[in-house]
């Protein structure tokens, strides 16, 4: 990405944060830390919460949406609580998902397709149906891995923790006309 | 006169500050279409030489009589262009300024509103000017003392720079020692001296000053007046110890009894009750700290010092005990016994576990006291007066023991046999063994209290003629009430307190068959208890209430039950039925409960037809008590039921010198009851005999303290004296209940949560050979009168626990910064060996920056000196554990002299510095061998990388914070705080230790967090500004008051009530009110107030502020060139914008 593109993602990216109630708060961060050393995954992420807006400062946001990052975030909140510069740093990862998802920036990796296919489940039956959820993710990611879970798959089946028929929400229909006018309203916005 | 006035209108540009929103130029414009303008005009800097040239110019020129300056606050610059008025010849008061800065360019973004604000303004302004009229300058008197509020070391230096240049200082501390948080500290950064060295010097110049006058344990009250003036009430809270006497030898701490956590140590240890905050405080004066009356002894109806002898027993001090005891009450061990102590209901540990066994430790320790073989020497006589008392039950021997102590000689008359009353002929041997009675009995006579049995006493008089001054009448209740039914004369029908009486004399040794008790009292209980003893079958009580109603205490109901014996509720007797006179059973009807009758219970109503009957061999009735009283003097005054009438504040009876108490008045009460009325009777006597007065402050309640934080203390078990089983309890007069083992005692003494902190066991006051001790006194109000003020009431240190994931108060050794101050001070709790709470050396030491401070959550700014302390706190860790150290910070910050060089210092020091903040401190070992550590988690920023490291130790460097008083001193001196709660500057650079109040300065961290040497620095300016002042003597006060038309005024007075500067007086002969000028200060509340508008005040009349009001409400005619928008007012026609403020005030 050049200079030019990564600057002006920033501004869409840093555009959208202050739409989020105390969004402006981000140009406040100290780079004390608190978020990275309170974050249970930041040891895993590439880019810890402290470094995503050292990052965006530096106008090279880019590479974080590149990274696995954004989900690994488990939404606990605890650097949105701790942040002495009061940052909803959880609500601002949120922004970084959608942006890294509309861009497709990043190829998909495990978390995304989990994301992703979360996500295609809960539009379909308005709830989650696990065994469509792994099915999609297995098959997209790695089918071995897949083949060899499914003694796990039975068990949980007769444990009834698993169900092989989707169960729907009552209102489906009412539920997807909401989602596409979210979805509408977003587009329209400039 | 109109065409008089010449108007002249000056705008400023103010650089671009205010050219860059407003466009001047339509501004003067405009001015120049205003009535009367003479001349407008526009500059860049209006306040600067050429600007005021140009007005005096104009003034002299064109014949200028009003002139307006559009500029700045009147803050800024109304003093510097009315000063320009008057060296041009023209009175400061026709000037008139329109702020088009603050109230315009710099809170307005949009050019063409702005613009049109400030010709409003600017056209109230002119308005107004022109009816401004000349005044003169009015000066008052600067008195040359200062009150100086919070001696720390900026107090301490502007006391000090003052009382140097001659003036007096009062200086007023809220802590026992002067010194603040300096006198804390360990060393001082970045030059590592003693705080104490540098400090101690200072304090003792203050206490040794002669212009100083210290008050210190004082807080300032109410302060009233104004710059030159100020009147401040102080309020010197009781020390409990004369400053004037008391030596500072220390002595009075040995002997106290009671432990308590020291504030001056940050709680890291103990202090007594009675001490000082440390050894070279000054005042070297101690003090007592009382929380109140602890609730045990408010509880007591005698006032028994329940709290001191608790505390004396934890320290095996039985003898004091003993002897606090005996001060208290007459007959400590029969107290111990029988007592139903109310005092264990208001027990403040019963919250946390069980209430403390307050009675059976009086016991064991009153019982331990008679127990010894000590020689008791009678009490000296000191008085010349004689008091008879005439009757030697519990009231009657209370009065005496008060007495006697008093210095009085008494004598106790006793009709029967044997002293004691009630105490030895109504309570049975089981609950209180005689010996213990005779003993106690003994030690007063010892004490020199004669005890005369067999003596009836048949008139007033007859003791009156013997010589005795003061007669105290306890003659109890000895009547047994008659049931009144038929049959009550059977035989085998006894009334109880003569059953009893019969019992303990012996002549009734056995009961055979059934016995009935009638009644449900205390009696009843003790009758029901001692029948079974003597061999009752079975025995029943039949109460016409129920359970609930009865009036027995609870105990002697359980014990009753205990021992087999059985209740009939809700029956009374109506028939007795005898055989050959004797009784043989009993008719009862059942009952059911009514309305609450005057006592408050519920009055039992016969049920008709219920009638049951129930057989007995014996009947004791139970149900009341009445006094057998032939009229012992002439005008002696007695209720219709037959109780002596006495006041209930002083016990005095109607007959002269005679006094009554106890039973004989109350009715039948308990023996501590009995115990309050003598001790109230021998206060009265007192008072009488010295012939004062006997009402003067006895009807006030002393404060109770309030509930004690028990969130550390740990559980433990009540105590429970050793006890005969049921079986054998109820086979004998054995005591039933024995004595706590010594033990037993200590330990449960030692689980007092001591309440009021001191004790009050008066163990200090006889100690203390300076005769110091003053357990009764007071706070004191002082009023002083001062000309200036400087406050400097210091820093609060911020409460770490409110950032819960650092775990202070939670996680062994995990400081605060003043704790560790205490720690490493060589006189400090471990003597300036820095260890762990284990006493062990740490091995590294965690410091985390910025703990409250920098954080939107708890304080915004940065608190300047953390840094560096920690830094200190690095070096001194490093210095005497060799421990490794790490510091967590966000920004190192070491702006100030010699600052920097300590910290390269520090880096060289091998101490580890790691940039990010912590984010949480645990104790979560991962391997066995990591136990006990804590562990301090927290990114290191400049590395990217998360880390957790172990440690023995950490310290918060915790934030400065705002004093909690600050409110109530801003309310007191009328300051502003700014959000964090510091008192706000009159100007942060210009005027930094002035406040908007005149006279009034700040110095130290009051104002700001700040360090040593600025404290330093704006104390002795905050003295310069207060010695400048005081040293001129006088200050202009300008010529705004109100006055009073006399012709107007209805003298109704709503002005004399509503003024806060009490200037205004109310002439009677003329019934009108009139203006004081001297004290008006000019708050116009009188103008306000006043219903008949006979009140106004210079410079803003009626006719300056309708004129100022009109101006801005004036609806203009937009000028070309300026683009119009809807915000502020608009003019076009047809299309109808939103409504403005001036559409809707026109």
């Amino acid at each position: 990405m050049n200079p030019a593109e990564s600057a002006a993602i920033c501004q869409e990216f840093l555009d959208s944060v202050y739409t989020i109630p105390h969004g402006e708060k981000i140009k406040e961060c100290i780079q004390c830390g608190t978020c990275s050393a309170s974050c249970p995954s930041s040891a895993a992420m590439e880019y810890g919460p402290r470094e995503i807006i050292a990052s965006l400062r530096a106008g090279m946001l880019d590479k974080v949406l590149s990274s696995n990052t954004v989900w690994l975030c488990v939404s606990c909140y605890s650097c949105t609580v701790r942040c002495p510069a009061a940052i909803p740093f959880t609500d601002v990862m949120y922004e970084l998902k959608r942006i890294q998802t509309e861009k497709k920036v990043s190829k998909d990796t495990g978390p995304t397709v989990m994301a992703k296919s979360f996500v295609a489940v809960v539009d379909k039956y308005g709830r989650n149906h696990e065994t469509e959820l792994l099915r999609k993710y297995f098959f997209q990611t790695n089918p071995f891995d897949g083949i060899r879970n499914i003694p796990l798959a039975l068990r949980l089946i007769y444990r009834k923790r698993f169900h092989l028929r989707p169960r729907k929400i009552k209102g489906l229909t009412a539920l997807k006309k909401m989602m596409s006018a979210i979805d509408n309203h977003r587009k329209e916005q400039p | 006169m109109n065409n008089d006035k010449k108007i002249g209108v000056y705008v400023c540009h103010c650089g671009t500050n205010i050219s860059h929103t407003v466009a001047v130029d339509e501004v003067v414009a405009h001015a120049k279409t205003l009535p009367d303008v003479e001349v407008a005009r526009e500059y860049k800097y209006m306040c600067s030489e050429p600007g005021q040239e140009l007005i005096k110019k104009d003034i002299s020129e064109q014949g200028l009589n009003r002139v307006v300056v559009a500029s700045c606050s009147p803050l800024m610059h109304e003093g510097t262009f009315r000063k320009t008025c008057e060296s041009a010849g023209l009175n400061r008061f026709l000037f008139q300024m329109a702020n088009i800065r603050e109230h315009c360019s710099w809170v307005h973004n949009d050019k063409a509103d702005a613009t049109k604000k400030a010709k409003h303004l600017v056209g109230a302004a002119v308005g107004r000017v022109g009816f401004h009229k000349p005044m003169e300058l009015r000066e008052a008197p600067v008195r040359p003392e200062t009150l100086v509020v919070g001696a720390g070391i900026a107090g301490i230096e502007a006391a000090l720079r003052i009382a140097d240049s001659g003036k007096t200082v009062y200086l007023v501390e809220k802590e026992p020692s002067i010194g603040g948080h300096m006198a804390q500290f360990d060393k001082t950064f970045p030059t590592l001296d003693c705080a104490a060295c540098i400090l101690t010097p200072k304090m003792g110049m203050v206490a040794q000053h002669p212009n100083i006058k210290l008050f210190s344990y004082s807080e300032v009250e109410a302060v009233s007046g104004y710059v030159g003036n100020f009147k401040v009430k102080v309020r010197r809270k009781a020390r409990y110890v004369n400053e004037k006497k008391c030596t500072g030898c220390g002595e009075c701490t040995s002997v106290c009894p009671v432990q308590t956590r020291s504030q001056f140590e940050e709680n890291l240890s103990f202090r007594k009750a009675i001490y000082r905050s440390f050894p070279q405080a000054v005042p070297n004066t101690f003090l007592i700290d009382k929380k109140g009356r602890a609730p045990c002894r408010a509880a007591c109806p005698a006032g028994v010092h329940t709290q001191g002898y608790i505390a004396l027993i934890a320290d095996k001090k039985y003898t004091e005990a003993a002897e606090l005891l005996r001060k208290d009450m007459p007959l400590p061990s029969v107290c111990g016994r029988v007592c139903y102590h109310p005092c264990e209901d208001k027990c403040e540990r019963a919250n946390l576990d069980d209430s403390i066994a307050i009675c059976a430790l009086k016991r064991f320790v009153a019982d331990w006291a008679l127990n010894q073989k000590i020689e008791v020497k009678p009490l000296p006589v000191i008085k010349k007066e004689k008091v008879a008392v005439v009757g030697s039950g519990p009231a009657g021997l209370a009065c005496a023991n008060e007495l006697i102590r008093r210095g009085y000689c008494v004598d106790v008359f006793e009709a029967a046999e044997k002293a004691g009353g009630m105490l030895r002929y109504g309570i049975p041997a089981y609950r209180l063994p005689e010996e213990v009675l005779d003993k106690e009995l003994a030690y007063l006579q010892n004490i020199g209290i004669g005890i005369h049995t067999n003596q009836k006493v048949a008139s007033v008089e007859s003791l009156k003629s013997k010589g005795y001054s003061a007669v105290f009448l306890s003659l109890g209740a000895q009547g047994g009430m008659q049931l009144k039914i038929s049959g009550d004369t059977s035989r085998g029908v006894i009334d109880a307190l003569e059953f009893l009486r019969s019992v303990k004399s012996g002549s009734l040794k056995q009961c055979k068959g059934t016995v009935v008790i009638i009644g449900g009292g205390n009696s009843a209980m003790d009758a029901a208890r001692t029948a079974l003893r003597l061999g009752a079958k079975e025995v029943k009580v039949i109460y016409r209430r129920s359970r609930a109603e009865m009036p027995a205490h609870d105990l002697e109901i359980e014990e009753a039950v205990k021992e087999g014996v059985t209740f009939e509720y809700l029956a009374a007797p109506t028939k007795i039925v005898s055989k050959d006179g004797q009784v043989r059973s009993l008719i009862c009807q059942r009952m059911k409960l009514g309305e609450p009758d005057a006592s408050g219970r519920r009055k039992p109503i016969a049920i008709e037809g219920t009638e049951f009957e129930t057989p007995a061999e014996m009947m004791v009735t139970a149900i009341g008590q009445v006094p057998l009283l032939e009229k012992m003097a002439p005008s002696l005054k007695m209720t219709p039921s037959g109780w002596i009438e006495t006041d209930p504040i002083t016990l005095e009876t109607t007959e002269q010198g005679v006094f009554a108490g106890g039973d004989v008045v109350t009715g039948p009460s308990t023996v501590v009851d009995a115990f309050a009325a003598g001790k109230r009777a021998a206060e009265s006597i007192d008072r009488y005999l010295a012939g004062s007065d006997m009402r003067l402050g006895r009807d006030q309640l002393p404060s109770v303290a309030g509930a004690p934080d028990i969130s550390k203390t740990p559980l433990a078990k009540r105590a429970e004296p050793a006890r005969l089983d049921d079986a054998t309890s109820k086979a004998s007069f054995a005591e039933v209940i024995s004595t706590l083992t010594e033990a037993q005692a200590i330990t449960e003494a030692k689980r007092c949560l001591a309440c009021g902190v001191c004790s009050e066991c008066l163990e200090c006051l006889m100690k203390c050979e300076a005769a110091a001790i003053d357990h009764n006194q007071l706070d004191e109000i002082v009023e002083v009168n001062v000309g200036t003020v400087v406050i400097a009431t210091g820093f609060e240190s911020f409460n770490a626990r409110k950032m819960a994931r650092y775990g202070y108060g939670k996680l062994k050794n995990v400081l605060t910064a003043l704790e560790f101050e205490r720690l490493s001070h060589a006189s400090g709790p471990t003597g300036g060996e820095i260890l762990t709470v284990d006493g062990k050396t740490p091995q590294s030491v965690a410091i985390i920056h910025c703990v409250g401070s920098r954080d939107e959550n708890h304080q915004l700014s940065c608190s300047r000196v953390c840094c560096m302390y920690s830094l200190k706190f690095a070096h001194l860790v490093k210095e005497k554990t060799g421990a490794e150290v790490y510091n967590l910070y966000i920004d190192m910050r070491t702006p100030g002299k010699g600052y920097e060089e300590f910290y390269r210092r520090l880096l060289s020091e091998d101490v580890h510095f790691i940039r990010g903040k912590c984010s949480e401190i645990t104790d979560l070992a991962e391997t066995p061998k990591e136990k006990g550590k804590l562990f301090v988690h927290c990114e290191d920023t400049l590395l990217g990388v998360k880390r957790r490291i172990p440690v023995d130790m950490v310290i918060l460097a915790t934030a400065l914070k705002a004093s909690s008083t600050a409110p109530e001193i801003a309310k007191q001196f009328s300051l502003s705080c700014v959000q964090d709660g510091f008192f706000l500057e009159k100007h942060p650079k210009l005027a930094p230790v002035e406040v908007a109040t005149d006279g009034i300065y700040l110095a130290g961290a009051c104002q700001g967090p700040k360090d040593i040497p600025d404290s330093v620095a704006q104390g002795a300016a905050a003295a310069a500004c207060a010695l400048s002042l005081m040293d001129r003597g006088k200050v202009i006060i300008e010529p705004i008051t109100s006055h009073i038309d006399a012709k107007l005024c209805s003298g109704c007075q709503v002005c004399v009530q509503s003024c806060p500067y009490e200037a205004i007086v109310y002439r009677a002969e003329e019934n009108r009110s009139e203006v004081i000028e001297e004290l008006c200060k000019g708050c116009g509340t009188c103008v306000a107030g006043c219903p008949s508008g006979a009140a106004n005040q210079n410079h803003f009349e009626r006719n300056q502020i309708y004129a100022e009001l009109e101006g801005v409400l004036k609806r203009h005619t937009a000028k070309i060139g300026v683009k119009q928008s809807s915000g502020f007012g608009s003019d076009q026609k047809g299309k109808q914008t939103q409504p403005t403020y001036q559409d809707q005030a026109l």
